[in-house]
């Protein structure tokens, strides 16, 4: 399948506004899913389910949204992020931009990770490697 | 058993937003079986819970008019945490539009500050005299429960206020 | 009130689709409520019945190891309602499945007119990813609902739809 961005965009847009229950001026690419757009955990399973059906791709556990990272006590101290936790957010996420995230890399701005752009980024990048 | 999933309303603003309470209690008989050595209210009464709750706020907003109101659509309803007895559940209903025979909502229900579940939906009004004016009596008694009903769930007296 | 939802499955096809039937009847107590003079059966309970059939699909598909618990009711809609003397089958089908969570479409038909669609997503509360205070064993698909699915693959073997 090939797709350029602006049209995976769209995509991904209908899949958010279908999982989120939010409106097409909601999904802007910096909207954070959980903090913009209010999506919850399973909202996240949602999500990768509808992606999986939209683009016709297999998303693996954790390839999209990884979620073991921070139950791992080398990863986090004091509600941050340590460098060796840094660098293993940034391998399993290629598809993130760390820039913003960097600057305070706190537990509680992991959410903020996951954008619009993100999920863009990913669907892109898996529909090229295809 | 009666079958009702609203057992107070604490706060009305007149067709806008409805806030009431459910509590749970093992004394529900469907609790041994959902499930027998875990009792937990049913996800899908939670959901009954918003739409009884904005059934209501429906109700009193057209005085009445409409006799029967059910359910019409859900769009994403997500489940976040299990409610076990001897919880109170706050019911939160927000109304998006509402009109003669159709109505739209946002809610939660909360087990203490903490979120179980949120979602939206719309109900659909009718009356039963619309299809067959035989029905019109039908109305009237579902109209006249459901008045009695209300009586119970929103009493205004101060000894019935949560402190 | 007991909590199971369905009669009896009539098509089960291993990891795929399955339908279930359920017989709604003036005995079933919270019809005199619902409402007086005019039963209706609550469309929340019609979305259990589809839950249920659609858990039971999900958790045979994972050889009935996880507790399969409804997380989101991705959606529902009622074209109709079901009234005592009808009877209703589900049809559910898995749409995506993996070791967290399944999503399953269905439709609802009342005596084979289709009158609603629910669309489901199911995650696994077990052992790996317990929040403190919940259970470790399984508590989901307890004697009742074994039984059910024992029927049907005793008459299919678990591989298809009955003759």
């Amino acid at each position: 399948m090939t797709l350029d961005r602006e049209q995976v965009f769209e995509r991904v847009e209908e899949v958010l506004i279908d999982s989120l229950g939010v409106d097409t001026e909601d999904v802007t690419k910096d909207a954070t899913l959980s903090g913009d757009l209010g999506a919850e955990s399973i909202d996240f399973l949602d999500i990768v389910f509808r992606l999986e059906k939209a683009f016709s791709i297999k998303i693996s556990k954790g390839e999209l949204f990884p979620d073991d990272i921070l139950n791992n006590p080398d990863n986090v101290e004091n509600g941050r992020i340590t460098p060796a936790g840094l660098e293993q957010f940034k391998r399993s996420m290629p598809h993130a931009d760390f820039a913003e995230f960097e600057k305070d890399p706190s537990v509680a701005k992991v959410p903020d990770l996951f954008t619009v752009d993100t999920i863009v980024n990913y669907v892109q990048a898996k529909l090229a490697a295809a | 058993m009666k079958f009702g999933l609203i057992d107070r309303v604490i706060e009305l603003e007149p067709a806008r937003r409805i806030v009431a309470v459910k509590a749970v209690s093992l004394s529900e008989e469907y609790l041994s079986e959902h499930f027998p050595t875990f009792p937990v209210l049913p996800g899908v009464f939670m959901l009954e819970a918003m739409v009884e709750a904005a059934g209501w706020l429906v109700r009193v907003a057209g005085d009445f008019d409409r006799s029967v109101i059910l359910l019409a659509s859900t769009r994403g309803v997500t489940y976040k945490r299990f409610v076990e007895p001897g919880h109170l559940l706050r019911v939160e209903v927000d109304c998006r539009r509402l009109a003669p025979e159709a109505s739209e909502f946002a809610g939660a229900c909360y087990c203490g500050d903490t979120e179980a579940v949120k979602g939206r939906f719309t109900l659909r009004h009718m009356n039963l005299a619309d299809r067959s004016s035989a029905l019109a009596a039908t109305d009237r008694r579902i109209v006249d429960e459901a008045r009695k009903r209300w009586a119970l769930l929103y009493r205004i007296a101060d000894d019935n206020q949560p402190s | 009130m007991r909590w199971i939802w369905i009669d009896k499955f009539t098509e089960f096809a291993s990891r795929s689709h399955g339908t279930a039937v359920k017989n709604v009847t003036l005995a079933e107590e919270y019809l005199a409520d619902h409402f007086p003079g005019y039963p209706v059966m609550p469309p929340c309970l019609v979305i259990e019945g589809m839950a249920q059939t659609a858990g039971i699909l999900v958790g045979e598909a994972r050889d009935f190891k996880e507790n399969v618990i409804l997380a989101k009711i991705r959606k529902a809609e009622f074209d109709d309602y079901a009234h005592p003397g009808d009877q209703l089958r589900y049809h559910a089908k898995i749409e995506s499945i993996d070791e967290s969570a399944a999503a399953t479409a269905g439709e609802v038909f009342r005596n084979d007119e289709i009158i609603g669609r629910i669309d489901l997503i199911f995650s696994y509360v077990n052992r790996s990813n317990s929040v403190a205070g919940l259970p470790t064993h399984n508590f989901v698909f307890t004697d009742q609902f074994m039984r059910l699915f024992e029927d049907i693959r005793g008459e299919t073997d678990g591989q298809g739809a009955t003759p």
